[in-house]
């Protein structure tokens, strides 16, 4: 017998381990870096126009000519009958709300975790959480029976004597969702204000350079303005995430409040705070993988760490959102409240038990046969293709429960199923629209929040450890 | 009173901007006639400055109380002004307290925070400003004033620390 | 209710005295099933004609329904349970009133029902999920317009005075017609007296041709309805009595 150990493992990982293909050990002079931000800005191609003009007239058909159908006809328009009284509108809601907290989850808990990959991309996924919210809203109003009315649900003072009420879970909503959206826009534009500086003082002239000198408000870097704007940014960093929390959970409370069998749950709550971070941690994703194809220079940028950091947050809030979904299947199962087993049955066995077998199959099954192996993370078209399976699935999971769950009450003579009419291409519209958002937002805003990433690499050095390159995080702020 | 003057040196790198900085103080430069812009955040410790002093946390706190009292407002003052009965729950209602109050306080600690941004640092400014175009691409500016008589000696003292220029600096629109 | 009010220190509200607390007893052997309490509500309450496709999807505007259910299908042992006329249960403890957000389903403190403000409803429709009776209509569209129905517009000339013509994106219920209660309440008050039992009575139990429908007073211990409750005290039981909405319906059945 030797003593000469044998080997452990094969080594697999060699190439991993060298610091420099991480952006943070990979820096450039940042006027390289600005001049790449404003190329991808200004460089478009005939694609590019052709597509937008496309979305716009989507958006215009949907949104401008349907809607106004749907207000000036009714809500008969819409799939909407006794006993469901919401259907796909409501999805929508719950969809995009969900979407939009990724970017608070990105931009808020990454920074405040001091998780460095998510440098390049936290003002991407911040315009992900304002233009998610802006359809959240609108499907919101599309709901609405008489939405010309919706006024009376703000407090505000009146001749009427009369307020809106607080008992309802409504008005939670609308104080949190307005909550949300002012403090996630305001949380988009202050790390933009430098990045809007740097961009007024590329612009030689003409209407941008004067819409940069308004909105960089005459920023200039001085110690007292950047003590300022980072105090700011920390308060919003660690107040938006409670906010981000509430928001998801009192969107819930819209259901769990109601004594239907099938919403009245108790797990409601964090059941859809963890899908809302599963379908927008999918959507961070597929909004990646577009930026790095469809933008110059956007390699650079958006590397493998960053996909890899998203893939393994995917990874593990689909198991977070398995539990909270076993948690709310099994209760039912196992018995108690012959109501809540009838939905069960219905969702499982009905007409429409396809859609639950796929949510179960994309929720779950294809994350966990994906996402554990590092070579797929950081394969960016396998991962947008996750992702948008996932988000089919968490689509599916909000119909299931609100159209297909409504059906069954406890009343049987009135047991009859929806099917949607103009919320499909109203829906359609909002897809159209947040895309159309986006595309228009890359052109008049640098995507790339590039000082932040500066400050990061200046912070990050590579030292000697042994014979080991080992990268070193200072800790500068 | 000595005609002073206004210089901005810009240097590239974080060592000698801190040797620069160094050696304005050591020429009799006082802190409060010194300013550092720059196109990243840098902690005052590196280049030996005296720590920023912000309001701006101290706003939030009271957009924050402010927010609270709003919060309270909604869910125990209306009632209170028009009660109305619904479903058996009381007028005024404890839980919806917790969640009203809550978003009501969160929303005012970051709105003051944000407006607390603009009245701190007096945004939006849009008059002309000391400023070079060259800082949001990387370098570090350090603006001072010395007494005219003595600007040669700053000059040279601050082109052995390592500074690319110092020119002396006019207010200008951004 | 009053009280509630009183214990909470709240001193500027509006509030009459305690009028009468209205109930109803529903004796579900009698009931025939012919539907015309059906037809009486909708005509007594201006209740839209909906149409032969949007009823058929479950867009009925009835604010009475007459729900049959099948024990068994099994021949030869088809049996049906007895008919069970489902209407808005005025329940004390409503699920659809704290959800409104803005105030348009409130209760009433001086008849003890749960009202519905049609000028009010921004038509959020979450009253109609939570009615565990499912008792809710929604004007999906404008019925009564006859840009939707042109063929029954002579129909309008049967309307009733007393009631609103509700439009679309408005949630309507059962009001146990309170415009003949108020009807009758101002009378009474006019003539400076109580209302006098079987004074009035709602559009349904008057058109009941078996009085399957008893319509009365809950806060008078001898009215009908109390006496017919506790004459039948192992056949009476409330709708749902799990939920605990305490409703103001009793239902008799099991048979005589």
């Amino acid at each position: 017998m030797t003593t000469a150990a044998k080997p452990l493992a094969r080594r697999h990982a060699e190439e991993h381990e060298d610091p420099r293909q991480y952006l943070m050990h990979d820096p450039l002079p940042r006027g390289q870096m600005n001049d790449m931000a404003m190329e991808a800005m200004h460089e478009t191609n005939p694609i590019f126009w052709i597509v937008t003009a496309i979305l716009a007239a989507i958006v215009v058909f949907s949104l401008g000519y349907e809607w106004y159908i749907l207000i000036m006809q009714g809500q008969g328009t819409a799939g909407v009958l006794r006993p469901d009284y919401w259907g796909v509108f409501l999805v929508n809601t719950v969809f995009w709300i969900g979407i939009s907290h990724a970017g608070t989850f990105i931009s808020a808990i990454l920074r405040v975790l001091k998780i460095e990959s998510r440098r390049p991309f936290t003002r991407a996924a911040e315009l992900m959480t304002t233009f998610g919210l802006v359809q959240a809203g609108l499907s919101i109003f599309m709901h609405l029976g008489r939405v010309w009315l919706v006024y009376w649900m703000f407090p505000i003072p009146n001749e009427r004597r009369i307020w809106p009420d607080f008992h309802s879970p409504l008005m939670w909503d609308l104080m949190a969702i307005t909550t949300y959206l002012l403090c996630s826009t305001m949380y988009l534009f202050l790390p933009l204000i430098p990045d809007l500086a740097m961009a007024r003082d590329r612009t030689a002239g003409g209407w941008l350079k004067q819409f940069y000198k308004i909105l960089a408000l005459g920023f200039r870097g001085t110690e007292g303005e950047w003590k300022n704007l980072t105090t700011a940014m920390n308060i919003f960093a660690f107040a938006i995430i409670p906010v981000m929390f509430s928001v998801h959970t009192i969107v819930s409370w819209d259901f769990a409040m109601a004594s239907r069998p099938g919403w009245s749950s108790t797990v409601f709550g964090p059941y859809f705070v963890i899908g809302a971070l599963h379908s927008g941690m999918a959507a961070v994703a597929i909004v990646l993988f577009l930026l790095r194809s469809t933008m110059k220079h956007y390699k650079y940028f958006i590397r493998a760490e960053q996909l890899n950091t998203i893939g393994t947050l995917m990874l593990l809030v689909s198991m977070a959102w398995a539990y909270f979904y076993f948690n709310d299947y099994l209760v039912p199962w196992y018995g108690g409240d012959v109501w809540d087993k009838l939905v069960q049955e219905y969702t499982e066995k009905g007409p429409l038990a396809y859609l639950w077998y796929t949510m179960l199959i994309v929720n779950i099954a294809v994350p966990w046969a994906t996402l554990w192996n590092r070579k797929w993370r950081e394969t960016p078209w396998l991962l947008a293709i996750v992702g948008f399976l996932i988000n089919v699935g968490m689509y599916l999971e909000r119909y299931i429960i609100i159209p297909v769950g409504v059906t069954i009450n406890r009343m049987p003579f009135t047991w009859r199923q929806y099917e949607p009419r103009i919320e499909i291409p109203m829906t359609i519209g909002t897809f159209a629209l947040f895309l159309l958002l986006y595309m228009l937002a890359s052109r008049i805003i640098p995507l790339i929040p590039v000082w932040e990433v500066q400050e990061g690499q200046e912070a990050h050095l590579i030292r000697k450890v042994g014979k080991a390159e080992v990268s070193t995080l200072s800790d500068l702020e | 009173m000595p005609e002073t003057t206004t210089l901005l040196a810009m240097f590239e790198g974080l060592e000698p901007s801190a040797e620069g900085v160094d050696k304005l103080q050591q020429l009799g430069v006082n802190d409060d006639d010194m300013n550092i812009i720059s196109g990243v955040p840098i902690k005052h410790t590196i280049l030996g400055r005296p720590p920023a002093i912000t309001y701006v946390s101290r706003i939030g706190l009271f957009g924050a109380i402010l927010g609270m009292f709003l919060g309270i407002f909604f869910i125990y003052g209306i009632p209170y002004l028009y009660p109305l009965l619904v479903g058996g729950q009381p007028i005024f209602p404890v839980p919806q307290g917790f969640i009203i109050t809550f978003e009501m306080t969160m929303l005012g600690l970051m709105g003051f925070s944000f407006i607390g941004l603009f009245v701190d640092s007096g945004f939006p400014s849009y008059t002309p400003k000391q400023y070079t175009p060259e800082i949001s691409d990387g370098k570090i500016g350090v603006l001072f004033s010395c007494p005219a008589s003595e600007r040669e000696k700053f000059i040279d003292a601050l082109k052995e620390a390592g500074a690319e220029s110092i020119e002396p600096v006019e207010a200008r629109h951004l | 209710m009053a009280t509630e009010l009183e214990r909470s220190g709240v001193t500027n509200q509006i509030e009459e005295g305690p009028v009468g607390v209205w109930g109803m007893v529903i004796d579900q052997d009698l009931c025939t099933g012919c539907q015309a309490c059906v037809a009486a509500c909708s005509m007594e309450n201006n209740v839209p004609i909906v149409g032969e496709e949007d009823a058929n999807y479950g867009r009925y505007m009835h604010w009475i329904r007459i729900e049959r259910l099948w024990e068994s299908t099994e021949y030869p042992e088809v049996k049906m349970t007895s008919f069970q006329p489902m209407l808005c249960q005025q329940c004390h403890n409503a699920p659809c009133e704290p959800v409104c957000p803005v105030y348009a389903s409130v209760h009433s403190l001086s008849e003890d029902l749960n009202l519905q403000v049609y000028n009010r409803c921004v038509g959020t429709r979450y009253c109609g999920n939570n009615c565990p009776y499912q008792v809710r209509a929604f004007n999906w569209l404008d019925y009564n317009d006859e840009r939707v129905h042109p063929e029954l517009v002579t129909l309008h000339n049967q309307m009733n005075p007393d009631v609103t013509v509700r439009r679309r994106g408005v949630m309507e219920k059962c009001t146990f017609c309170i415009q003949r209660i108020h009807k009758a309440e101002d009378k009474a008050k006019s003539e400076g007296r109580e209302i006098r039992e079987g004074e009035f009575t709602t559009a349904c139990a008057q058109a009941c041709p078996a009085n399957a429908i008893t319509f009365g007073r809950l806060d008078d211990p001898e009215s009908q309805i109390n006496q017919m409750a506790a004459a039948n005290p192992s056949r009476a039981y409330h709708s749902l009595e799990e939920v605990r909405t305490l409703p103001r319906i009793t239902y008799l059945t099991g048979g005589v």
